[in-house]
């Protein structure tokens, strides 16, 4: 297929105010440009700035992309020749955009290097060993695309309900034409199923509140947060907006510095910036927050449905602090600081997903009710009506996987992201065919009869709805760049596939999905050179009044989590996150990222298993000795890192790290946490629980490689060093 | 002396989230290191966030703190040069010529702030990794120094269109990468020949230090002190 049938099928809109824009990114609004650049168009020299949209996680920020000539080297007829091209140089935050406002994190800036990268497929192909081993070989996208639809074919005719598409896309466009594709098969509706989603977030805001999405924490206003699991400088919904809304917390407004007390089992990034620290028990959560209700619930329970006011009634505040390990007089000091503030919000989330968490996070929406936080500025805001059907179903597809002959993996990589007790590797070694749309040989590739690589998220079109957004939001993207390599949109792919196995489909252009957010009279040619369509966020209702839906009475307990493994054998917790470098794994093969030093610990090209002191003194483990953490389901071997904020008996480690199969930077380096967790899911959402496996801890070797960019944490003492 | 180029890092806004890091990768082509040379600690990061732990668990705290060159007034780098390739320029900015570079590393050595790297290789970008390089600034070989440069290029650019215009360079125009970058909005860049600039307004305000101060290096990146307040906000 050629370039320009490629151009046609994005159905690429021009504007008539498009000009070559110059100077740096000062008024971008006005230069910003959604037109494809021809290769044979870009000047030497020039800078162009077009809209596009991050896809390193699921918060959907707004990026800017400067674009300039440069030159690469190809091969034809066996001779290397230099070819000019417009190529992406930097990634800047849109300004336009209220995600992002003009800001961009590290994961953000490093995805020109996936665009980039040199393990990206050059074009489609074929399994030629045992599956799980990456043998592939290049075949035509003619080929392949006929044994697809061979394939396909026959497992419709057999069942459609055995076919599967597990994708990681988030709300928009790819999600309705993926939608639409398998209603076209007459086959089940696709699933999601990342551990970056946060399914129970938005569960647990449906539950008490009604909304649909998650709910938009006005961290900006608010006076005094108590954060609770949840991570939201770091690994949580979207890390860009909550750090713009913590900075403007801290010291944008005058005379006026918000607090923040952060209670967690890990010591977060956002742990680390509060300025009070309570170091939760694993999975106490709800523990902590039914503690508060009590506290809180005097003179304040008319804000409460009866049943959900007699739960908390009935909590033994002195018990439930020393569920969670807190003391209790510390616990009341913030019951009575959050109960005299001003504007207080209780921010919780599960960033280390327990069996409990859903109770903890429904326990929280009804404390916000308690305090009058909800619907208020620097309270908790409803979010933006997500249209019904833009958003893949949340779903444990396991089951579906075993009786499943044909899977499509768009985005998703479960090979690396479930653990190996689950069965995923064996159950995708037995699909029969597999057809992965990734543009690396990732760990799921591996498994794929064929590989059919998308265009990376830069040179592709789409319209997607931002993670946290209180008003009605689209994100749009458009081409403006010519692919790199051989490779087809994944909406074009099943397009064609359609087409050879005769179901009627057509994808969802950009264009008709943003059309579901954006009101009619809203010009298409300005949205494409936004980047986006952004409402204004409608006022919130001044204080004191109720928030606009009666809160609902959700039945939450306040039980104990549970854990995998026997407390003699397996001391300790265990405590995989979402890493700053690399989220769920997916950064590990951005080299930049590899060499952004972690956080706590300082380490590049490789992620430690962090201690608490205590354990480590007691099995004379050091920072940088080898050590092997058992599960009841495996084991994996990593270098230690004695964290000075690890709390004793948990241990904790960053996910990224221990791909078998993802290029030339992450393959086979370090180890993944999640291999080894048990098989246990959450309840009423199906999600991975990442925190419910008891491990054991033993010291193999003096020596493990920890590579770190600052050895020594360089203060011990205050800091005094000025 | 027409500018006096400062940075101001806010650090009770500062999250340690490394943007600032990352960006300043993808704007100044810094060489890609591997695992075998950062075990020998020859990564380079212009900008690093350097973490301080204090006191011992449960009460126990971290703080980050963005350490960059400090573009020293009295820089200790440039004196000991034997080839003048670090040198001061007309607006403050501590300026390393690399093609003027033989690799003494003396300059390296005597900087209080360990903010300079040395190339000891040449770099390499693995195909296609090369297409994203910046063609503003000028790619290191092996064998010379480098450090941050407050983004020169970006200055340049900013007072190259301010001069076309015929005007002066407004205040928060010129954005190094780590600046523009930041989520939080903790670093803040000007002139401090401006004394209406929010930079000069916040290196004369009552949290403002500078790191290492008592060595007398005068440095022009400024830091306002996180707040340990004592009393919640009401």
């Amino acid at each position: 297929m050629s370039l320009l049938d490629r151009r046609d099928f994005f159905q690429i809109l021009t504007t008539g105010g498009a000009g070559l824009a110059t100077g740096a990114c000062g008024r971008p609004g006005e230069q910003l440009i959604p037109l494809l650049v021809s290769d044979r168009e870009i000047v030497s020299g020039e800078e162009q700035w077009h809209p596009a949209a991050c896809g390193g996680c699921p918060a959907g920020c707004g990026v800017i992309a400067r674009l300039m000539e440069g030159e690469r080297v190809i091969e034809r007829d066996q001779e290397k020749l230099r070819q000019r091209i417009a190529c992406i140089k930097k990634l800047e935050g849109n300004p336009l955009d209220p995600v992002s406002g003009g800001r961009l994190c590290a994961l953000g800036q490093a995805q020109l290097q996936g665009l980039y990268n040199p393990d990206r497929l050059a074009g489609p192909l074929r399994r030629t060993g045992p599956k799980g081993r990456a043998e592939l070989a290049p075949m035509s996208w003619e080929e392949a695309l006929l044994v697809a639809a061979e394939k396909l074919t026959r497992a419709r005719q057999k069942d459609p309900a055995s076919i599967l598409f597990v994708t990681a896309a988030g709300p928009g466009s790819r999600a309705m034409t993926i939608a639409r594709f398998l209603q076209a098969l007459g086959a089940p509706p696709a699933a999601s199923f990342e551990i970056a989603d946060f399914p129970l977030e938005r569960r647990a805001a449906e539950l008490v509140l009604g909304w649909s999405a998650a709910p938009v924490y006005d961290l900006a206003e608010a006076r005094y947060v108590l954060g609770v699991g949840a991570d939201f400088l770091g690994g949580w919904l979207s890390p860009v907006y909550y750090a713009r809304q913590y900075g403007h917390f801290r010291q944008g407004r005058p005379g006026i510095r918000g607090r923040v007390v952060q209670a967690e089992s890990r010591f977060s990034l956002t742990a680390a910036s509060a300025d009070e620290w309570l170091p939760l028990q694993p999975g106490t959560e709800v523990w902590l927050l039914a503690a508060l209700g009590r506290l809180l619930l005097e003179g304040r329970s008319q804000a409460l449905p009866p049943p959900v006011a007699a739960v908390f009634q009935g909590v033994d505040v002195d018990r439930a602090a020393q569920a969670c390990g807190v003391d209790a007089n510390r616990l009341r000091r913030v019951a009575q600081e959050l109960g005299a503030s001003e504007a207080p919000l209780v921010i919780a989330g599960a960033s280390a997903v327990h069996t409990n968490s859903l109770d903890a996070l429904v326990a929280a929406g009804y404390l916000n009710l308690l305090l009058g936080s909800v619907g208020r500025p620097g309270g908790v805001l409803a979010p933006a009506v997500e249209p019904p059907a833009m958003r893949p179903a949340f779903t444990n597809f396991l089951e579906r996987l075993e009786r499943a002959q044909f899977v499509f993996l768009d985005g998703a990589n479960p090979a690396y992201t479930l653990p190996a007790s689950s069965g995923i590797h064996e159950k995708l070694a037995k699909v029969e065919t597999l057809v992965s749309f990734s543009p690396y040989v990732d760990d799921s590739a591996a498994y794929a009869d064929l590989v059919l690589p998308d265009h990376h998220p830069l040179e592709g079109a789409a319209a997607l709805l931002p993670a946290v957004a209180a008003a009605p939001s689209v994100l749009v993207a458009t081409p403006f760049v010519e692919p790199l390599h051989d490779t087809r949109a994944t909406e074009q792919v099943l397009a064609e596939l359609a087409k050879q196995v005769a179901a009627p489909f057509q994808p969802v252009t950009p264009r008709a999905a943003a059309q579901a957010v954006v009101p009619p009279d809203q010009p298409w040619e300005e949205i494409t050179r936004r980047g986006g369509w952004w409402a204004d966020p409608s006022p919130p209702s001044p204080p004191g009044r109720r928030p606009p839906l009666p809160p609902r009475a959700a039945a939450f307990e306040v039980s104990r989590p549970l854990f995998a493994g026997s407390e003699a054998e397996y001391p300790l917790h265990f405590q995989p996150y979402l890493s700053l470098q690399y989220l769920d794994g997916r950064g590990a093969n951005l080299p930049w990222m590899q060499e952004l030093p972690d956080p706590a610990s300082s380490a590049m090209w490789g992620l430690p298993v962090e201690i608490d002191t205590k354990t480590a003194a007691r099995l004379g483990i050091r920072t940088g000795d080898l050590v092997r953490v058992v599960s009841p389901h495996g084991s994996l071997e990593a270098p230690a890192y004695v964290h000075p904020a690890a709390m004793p008996g948990v241990l904790s480690m960053a996910i990224g790290e221990g791909h078998r199969h993802y290029g030339r930077y992450a393959s086979g380096r370090g180890a993944n946490p999640i291999r080894i967790l048990a098989p246990v899911w959450e309840k009423s959402t199906g999600a991975l629980v990442l925190g419910a496996t008891r491990v054991r801890l033993e010291r193999l070797g003096p020596r493990a490689g920890l590579i770190q960019f600052s050895p020594n944490d360089r203060e011990h003492g205050p800091w005094a060093h000025r | 002396m027409e500018h006096r180029w400062a940075m101001a890092i806010d650090l009770d806004r500062c999250t340690g989230c490394e943007a600032c890091v990352a960006a300043c990768h993808a704007e100044n082509n810094l060489p890609l290191s591997t695992p075998a040379e950062a075990a020998k600690g020859r990564a380079a990061h212009w900008i690093r966030v350097d973490r301080y732990w204090e006191g011992e668990f449960p009460d126990v705290k971290l703080k980050y703190m963005p350490v960059l060159c400090q573009h020293c007034d009295d820089a200790p780098c440039e004196p000991v040069c034997p080839v003048y390739a670090t040198y001061h320029n007309p607006e403050g900015l501590n300026v390393q010529v690399y093609n003027r570079c033989v690799g003494t590393r003396y300059c390296g050595n005597n900087c209080p702030y360990s903010v300079r790297f040395f190339n000891w290789f040449e770099p390499r970008w693995e195909a296609p990794l090369d297409l994203q390089l910046n063609p503003d600034v000028a790619v290191r070989m092996g064998g010379v120094m480098e450090k941050c440069t407050f983004c020169i290029q970006r200055i340049q650019r900013v007072k190259r269109d301010a001069k076309e215009e015929g005007r002066r360079p407004q205040d928060g125009e010129v954005q190094p990468a780590c600046a523009q970058s930041c989520p939080a909005e903790a670093i803040t860049f000007g002139d401090l020949n401006d004394p209406e600039s929010r930079v000069s307004r916040q290196a004369s305000a009552g949290r403002a230090r500078r790191l290492l101060e008592e060595l007398g290096t005068k440095p022009k990146v400024f830091y306002l002190q996180r707040v340990t307040q004592a009393l919640p906000a009401k």
